[in-house]
């Protein structure tokens, strides 16, 4: 081989390697025919001081408007005139807006839809526009296409010539008489100096409401108060979304609205009425909605949601830019102005059918993506997965906290208080927010792998709309963007020769042609892809009206299930890959009712919950009052409950514990009910808060006595309301009888014979020492002499949950206590002496829960399931990158902080700002006195190494749960699937459920502990683990876990059946029947 | 005041046998320093509390430092507790006792507050001058002017500031109508809940002149409280439609002094940001330290009395203002009368009750007056800077009643939070005056 083979060779490696994985390139847009800018041009009159959506950008529509098989472009311009581009062929694209006569007379345009709005075969085009503020004139306009490619604008003619604060509008058949409707969506432009309630909602305003219009024969009638659409001046409408989402054959519509005001969830009623149901569906939403939309991501045939926010990945600008809600501003927002539960990140919600939205964007990786405006879910590279595509970008940060704490007043205050001007100066000292669009792999799980740097270019623009088409005609999906003030980007998607795809377009009805509503079930080696079909999407755009499947290496579809919007369907079979399928309605046949493909059905709450009527409520203690940089609450661990016969009757009965000044109530169980015992005189926990409890009988009288441990976090020192509590079973009277000195705040009592004596001994586990969070507490193990107890000392850690079990099968129990920045830790009872043992091949610290014994893998050895704090979080931790806790007493002032730390790109950074770390460290307002020169900087640069090398650093390497796999007595850590890592797992429950002879283990949590920065945790609806490889989640078992959080699970037998009894924090106790 | 030419006569008689010229400090020396501090305090955005302790501190070092060598003068120590002599100059041959206590005063300044590149580059050019004038001279009394600061300096440190920093928040979750609420649109949490910890100059305690309660709160039309609720709704909406160049909107914004007013325009944000009340009657002591031609002993006496008077009443104030955690007017009005009101001001982020400007401006006016005389006329041109007018005012105390009137017409305060404030720092100040025997002739 000669030399110049060589270079060739390696030329060629390198060039591959470079552009290997790149799946879209960007044709510079003059190459290809396209002139378009969206400039936008500040002035004194106008800019982003005076209206506040000034840098939303235009719209964009494709679609095929001549019929001639390629699709062409429209962009609006925001103060630019609209373009139409005729898709000439081979890339390039002919400027015809001038005469097509679209350019529009609005002074400021934003949404762009196409669609035949008159079925006559060719795409018309509808573009959104701001009116009646700022000066800007005009209206919306409807473009009806000529068919030779021209258009006559005639919104008068249909009724949608609207002079309102337009964002985006979608067409949808909500009334199912087989025309298309139309969903206004108009945005808001209200001071925001103060919330106002959110009732304002309620109270119609032409300008800023939304408006539903039905179409009466080709005019459009505005229906919305009839049909329940709120249209109030506090509706900051960004994101609009259609879909059937509760599969009734309606379409619903799903609102995603800006600042304060929550987002609207209407479900359709059928009757041309909608039901606003948000709360009863979303545990939490985006707080500054943008722009959304619908795909089914996991593969189940039902639509799931996206929504974006703003929150930046980047650590400059997260941390030099206004962050999370204060907690107590939000909770004010919340309980006193009615709003819902709002945190800024992106949301991605997986539609849990027929019970709710669990919220996963954190765990499938696509929580940040900084100022994003449209997303858009597509199968990118053809493999049968749902990737991500989100535009993102704003030209300057009206949000950045060195302008608004510092700059802002030297520059604009003179300005705004006797001109309200601001000059180009003014402006310039706002940062860039221009970053790099988003593009995310999708995978077989609800996971999304970032290819920002490899599918695409990263560049730095400010993308706002965005649309698919196949401009090409080569069958995979390119991406169109309408840039502030640059050219559009257009991202064509090179695609790969081993995947195939299949493209269909659908012949509808006369008032439908194109089908807008229907849904496809395309079947490809048993896999299904659901798609709904509606082409307004993302943010001010509408994509090419088709349905796009990516089928990998299979050649064809092996049945296309079409679901009409008239509620027929038809089914295709061996539907051949890499072709446009142009189906028409045909012979379909009527859907049945809706047949849910439930799961056996285990639990029912029973309606009376036996008479029992517990409801705990939390005290208002907040531990970030006190301690402002714990990272999450420690005193919410309560309710306690304790189950056993209290009476002597033989019967199960109930302790249930208050919170902080609330007495625990005992039930008794009598022979048709539970009855609240008001006699029994527990006056020694009035006071306290009885986080846990246990009823045995620890004195050997043969009657049960009740031990209760006291934590709540709040009660400090040697308070004697922190010590736990011991009472003895007088014939139903209770006495107290000290324990040996315990002042922490307990977790877990677990009575265990440890000595083998006879009588019950006891482990009491503690989780924190209050406002010393951090450092551990002493736990302890009682041991029993005739009723009276001895205290011995273990400072474990932060225990959470302990168990007796014997895990070394020497016939003694030994004990196993897990709990938080500390891994399981287990103990062998020697005869009664308890000794350490390493039993778990790896370093496994974690946020521990809980822990139960089981089987899992039905090996026949013991397993141990642990709860965790789950994986959809902002903490992260891995074994090599762990999370990390600095504890010290940092400024001297003999109150000691933490400081969590999570790792990114090798550094460690704290997950607090600089507001919240001088909140409570004060010189670290001196040494930084801008937030960019806080913004970026690790724990190593933020601290004196000093200062750092004072601090105790605790480490977590996993966040998962899990279990502990037996191998032959030493123990592997397996992490569950994705499906149980949503929220933390507070409580496991083992009993045959389901009458199959076999133990599984009922697993639930959800939590609430947490500032704004976490969110919450609160989709998780319980799991049956029946075995590692079947676990099934509790809504489709009937029962309803999430949106609260649980503490305890437990089987409570009564009237000669066996009940599961759920106790949640701050909420009632609930009782299932168990079917089987 | 009448010796001093004398005595700078013969320490020139004295000086002019060395070979280099005296560095000559004057009063205007150190109303330039104060006016850094107040500057830098509006950039780094101090609470009014907090500035109070700002402007405090360095005073008294200069002070001290002054006094410490000038019989017309006592020093504070026997008159605040706790505190101690400064030390003593090892050798006062060349040593500029008012350089000194300037150094001292920029000093304790540059570590109480923030930015302090602000006050680096300020005292800087200043060092750079005086080095070329007379660089031994410099050095010694630079060096004296550091001692005496870290002097005063550890004392600071003990005045249970830092401790306070750690102290919880101020809860809002309760069930009482009546307490405080965090209010728009920044919602800011209550500031300094624990300022009554702070250790006070004179006062026993910080409740040492604890005023009446409040009005019992209660919505009952016939109720005191609802009358003042009612009174704020009433007079605001008179003012407003009188127009901005009405007296009353003029007199309301010319005591705003809120040292950041948050101001929201979707997801743009910015402050507007102005000096603390206490900075406004800083500024009123150099008006009048200048109307009389003090010089630097006395501006130093007159700043350092006013300051340590001011000081004082936020923590009086403070005292009551979490001791009755009362709901402000604004929260009060949108849920009762109109959920779309706005006070003519913003509404400041602590507790009502009392008005904190009433309480300081009773007391600083007080002080000036003992000072400089009742009846002192002025032209107060302290907020020239935040683009506000001048407003001449007949005497302290006629300024000090309408600084105090200016929060009902601002929207901010009931009515007795005003006249209960004003009363409780009118006394306070007299309890100063008398307490503080700094001049030699009132010993």
């Amino acid at each position: 081989m000669n030399r110049y083979c060589w270079y060739i060779i390696v030329l060629l490696v390198f060039t591959s390697c470079n552009d290997k994985d790149r799946l879209f390139e960007n044709p510079k847009a003059s190459d290809i025919g396209i002139d378009f800018v969206n400039t936008i041009t500040e002035t004194d009159d106008l800019n982003i001081l005076d209206y506040l959506y000034f840098y939303n950008g235009g719209g964009v529509a494709v679609g095929d408007i001549n019929n001639d098989g390629l699709s062409d472009i429209f962009f609006s311009g925001n103060q630019v005139k609209n373009v139409l581009y005729l898709n000439k062929g081979n890339l390039q694209f002919e400027n015809i807006s001038k005469d097509a006569g679209v350019e529009g007379i609005s002074s400021w345009n934003t949404g762009a839809i196409m669609v035949d709005i008159n079925n006559d075969g060719f795409l018309d085009i509808y573009v959104c526009a701001v009116v009646g503020i700022n000066g800007f004139t005009g209206y919306n306009e409807l473009f009806i296409n000529n068919g030779d490619n021209t258009f006559t604008e005639q919104s008068k003619k249909y009724g949608l010539d609207f002079d309102t604060y337009s964002s985006n509008a979608a067409f949808l058949d909500y009334d199912q008489d087989g025309d298309l409707d139309m969903y206004l969506l108009n945005h808001a432009v209200h001071t925001q100096d103060s919330y106002g309630h959110a009732d304002l909602r309620l109270e119609r305003n032409q300008q800023t409401g939304d408006k539903l219009l039905r179409n009466d024969n080709g005019y459009f009638t505005d229906v919305s108060e009839e049909a329940g659409i709120f249209g109030g001046v506090n509706s900051y409408g960004l994101g609009i979304a259609v879909s059937d989402f509760n599969k009734d054959g309606w379409p619903d519509i799903y609102i995603g609205n800006d600042f304060h005001e929550d987002d609207y969830f209407y479900l359709n009623n059928g009757d041309g009425t909608f039901k606003e149901s948000l709360r009863d569906y979303f545990g939490h939403t985006t707080r500054f909605s943008m722009g959304n939309d619908v795909a089914d991501i996991n593969a189940d045939g039902w639509p799931d949601l996206m929504s974006l926010d703003m929150l930046p990945e980047d650590e400059m600008a997260l941390k030099s830019s206004e962050g999370d809600d204060n907690i107590q501003t939000q909770k004010m927002r919340i309980e006193q102005y009615g709003y819902h539960y709002q945190f800024t990140r992106n949301m991605l919600y997986v539609n849990r059918p027929n019970s709710h939205f669990e919220e996963v964007a954190l765990q499938a990786n696509v929580a940040a993506t900084d100022w994003s405006w449209s997303s858009l879910f597509a199968d990118f590279n053809n493999d049968g997965n749902q990737d991500l595509f989100i535009s993102n970008g704003i030209p300057k940060r009206p949000n950045d906290l060195d302008y608004i704490k510092f700059l802002s007043s030297n520059q604009i205050q003179q300005k705004i208080n006797n001109t309200r001007l601001v000059d180009q100066e003014a402006l310039d000292n706002m940062p860039s927010g221009k970053v790099h669009n988003y593009i995310f792999k999708g995978s077989d799980n609800i996971n999304f792998r970032d290819m920002s740097d490899r599918w695409i270019t990263k560049d730095t623009l400010a993308s706002t709309a965005t649309a698919l088409a196949d401009l090409d005609n080569d069958g995979d999906l390119d991406i169109i963007a309408n840039n502030i003030n640059q050219a559009p980007t257009i991202y064509i998607n090179k695609g790969s020769e081993k995947q195939n795809f299949l493209k269909v377009k659908l012949n509808y009805t006369a008032k439908n042609i194109n089908g807008i509503g229907s849904k496809l079930y395309g079947y490809s080696n048993g896999k299904l892809q659901y798609r709904e079909f509606y082409t307004i999407r993302g943010f001010q755009a509408s994509s090419e009206p088709f349905i796009h499947f990516g089928l990998g290496e299979s050649t064809q579809l092996d049945s296309l299930r079409i679901e009409w919007p008239d509620d027929t369907y038809q089914i295709l079979y061996n539907v051949k890959a890499n072709e446009t399928q142009i189906v028409s309605k045909g012979n379909s046949k009527p859907i049945k009712p809706s047949e849910l493909e439930t799961k056996d059905v285990l639990f029912r709450k029973v309606d009376n919950n036996l008479g029992i009527d517990f409801k705990h409520k939390e005290d208002n203690y907040t531990d970030f009052i006190r301690q402002k940089l714990m990272p999450y609450q420690a005193s919410d661990k309560g309710p306690a409950v304790a189950l056993g016969d209290l009476n002597n009757d033989s019967k199960t009965d109930l302790f249930f514990g208050g919170s902080k000044r609330v007495k625990a109530q005992i039930y008794l169980q009598n022979d048709s009910s539970f009855v609240l015992n008001e006699e029994s005189v527990l006056k020694d926990l009035a006071i306290k808060e009885d986080v846990v409890a246990t009823i045995a009988d620890f004195n050997g009288d043969q009657k049960n006595d009740i031990m209760v441990g006291s934590g709540g976090a709040d009660f400090f020192g040697k308070s004697k309301v922190l010590r736990d509590t011991y009472l003895i079973n007088n014939d139903s009277l209770f006495l107290d009888r000290q324990l040996p000195d315990i002042f922490q705040n307990s977790s877990v009592i677990k009575p265990s014979d440890i000595d083998g004596d006879g009588d019950l001994d006891v482990f009491i586990g503690n989780h924190m020492i209050t406002s010393d969070f951090g450092k551990a507490p002493e736990s302890v193990v009682l041991t029993n002499n005739n009723g009276v107890f001895s205290a011995q000392t273990i400072v474990a850690g932060m225990v959470n949950d302990a168990i007796w079990d014997d895990f070394d099968n020497d016939g003694q129990k030994d004990l196993i206590i897990v709990g938080e920045w500390m891994t399981p830790k287990f103990f062998k009872n020697q005869n009664g002496k308890l000794k350490k043992v390493d039993l778990i091949n790896d370093q496994l610290n974690g946020l521990w829960q809980s822990i139960y014994p089981f089987d899992i893998d039905n090996d026949g050895d013991t397993d141990y399931l642990l709860g965790n704090w789950g994986l959809n979080s902002k903490f992260k931790a891995s074994k090599r990158h762990p999370l990390k806790m600095y504890y010290a007493d940092f400024d001297d002032n003999k109150q000691t902080e933490t400081i969590v730390c999570i790792e990114k790109e090798g550094a460690y950074y704290p997950i607090m700002g600089l507001d919240d770390l001088s909140g409570q460290l004060v010189f670290l307002r001196k040494k930084f006195n801008t937030y960019r020169s806080f913004a970026g900087k690790s724990i190593n640069d933020i601290f004196d190494k000093d200062m750092l090398s004072k601090a105790e650093i605790l480490e977590v390497h996993t966040l998962a749960s899990g279990y502990l796999r037996n191998e032959a007595g030493k123990f592997d850590f397996v992490p569950f699937e994705e499906s149980l890592q949503t929220s933390p797992i507070l409580a496991f429950l083992g009993a045959d459920f389901d009458g199959d002879k076999q133990i599984e283990v009922l697993a639930a949590g959800n939590y609430f502990g947490v500032k704004p920065y976490h969110g919450r945790f609160d989709g998780f609806s319980g799991a049956l683990i029946k075995n590692n490889k079947n676990i099934s989640l509790g809504y489709t078992l009937g029962l309803n876990l999430h949106n609260k959080s649980v503490r305890h699970l437990d089987l409570l037998n009564a009237f000669d059946k066996t009940y599961l009894l759920v106790t949640f924090n701050n909420d009632a106790a609930e009782v299932y029947e168990i079917l089987k | 005041m009448k010796k001093y030419p004398i005595l700078l006569l013969v320490l020139m008689a004295l000086w002019s046998c060395q070979e280099k010229e005296n560095i000559q400090i004057t009063s205007e020396d150190f109303h330039a320093s104060v006016d850094k501090v107040t500057q830098v305090m509006v950039h780094d955005i101090f609470s009014p509390p907090v500035a109070s302790r700002i402007f405090a501190y360095p005073n008294i070092a200069a002070y001290e430092i002054m006094a410490s060598q000038e019989s017309e003068f006592n020093s504070l120590v026997g008159q605040i507790d706790d505190l101690s002599a400064i030390p003593k100059p090892t050798d006062t041959k060349q040593l500029n006792f008012e350089l000194a206590a300037l150094v001292a005063h920029m000093e304790l300044s540059k570590r109480l507050i923030f930015s302090e590149e602000m006050v680096e580059s300020f005292r800087d050019s200043l060092y750079k001058k005086w080095n070329a004038i007379n660089s031994t001279q410099f050095q010694k009394s630079k060096d004296y002017g550091l001692e005496v600061a870290d002097f005063i300096g550890q004392w600071m440190n003990k005045d249970n500031y830092k401790e306070t920093r750690t102290m919880p928040k101020f809860s809002v979750y309760s069930d009482d109508p009546s307490r405080w609420q965090p209010t728009p649109p920044a919602y800011m949490d209550g500031i300094e809940p624990h300022w009554n910890q702070i250790r006070p100059f004179t006062l026993d305690s910080a409740a040492q002149f604890k005023p009446a309660p409040p009005p019992a709160f209660s919505m009952n039309k016939d109720s005191e409280f609802f009358k003042e609720l009612e009174e704020v709704f009433i007079i605001s909406n008179e003012i407003t439609s009188k127009g901005d160049s009405s007296e009353e909107v003029q007199i309301a914004q010319f005591w705003d002094c809120n040292p950041y007013v948050s101001i929201t325009r979707g997801h743009l944000m910015f402050a507007t940001k102005k000096i603390t009340p206490g900075a406004h009657w800083i500024g009123i002591t150099k008006i009048a330290c200048r109307k009389s031609e003090f010089d630097f002993i006395s501006t130093v006496n007159a700043y350092t009395k006013t300051s340590i008077g001011i000081f004082e009443a936020f923590i009086s104030c403070w005292d009551e203002k979490y001791r009755s955690n009362l709901i402000r007017p604004e929260t009060l009005i949108n849920k009762y009368f109109d959920d779309s009101w706005k006070p003519i001001l913003q509404t400041p982020p602590f507790p009502e009750y009392t008005s904190g400007h009433s309480v300081v401006s009773g007391c600083a006016s007080t002080v000036l007056t003992s000072i400089f005389g009742d009846n002192y006329q002025f032209d107060d041109d302290t907020e020239i800077t935040y683009g506000l007018p001048v407003r001449s005012f007949e005497s302290f105390n006629k300024a000090a009643d309408e600084a105090a009137v200016s929060r009902l017409y601002g929207g901010i305060h009931y009515r007795a939070a005003i006249d209960v404030g004003l009363e409780q720092g009118r006394q306070l100040g007299q309890f100063v005056v008398k307490k503080l025997k700094l001049e030699a002739t009132s010993k």
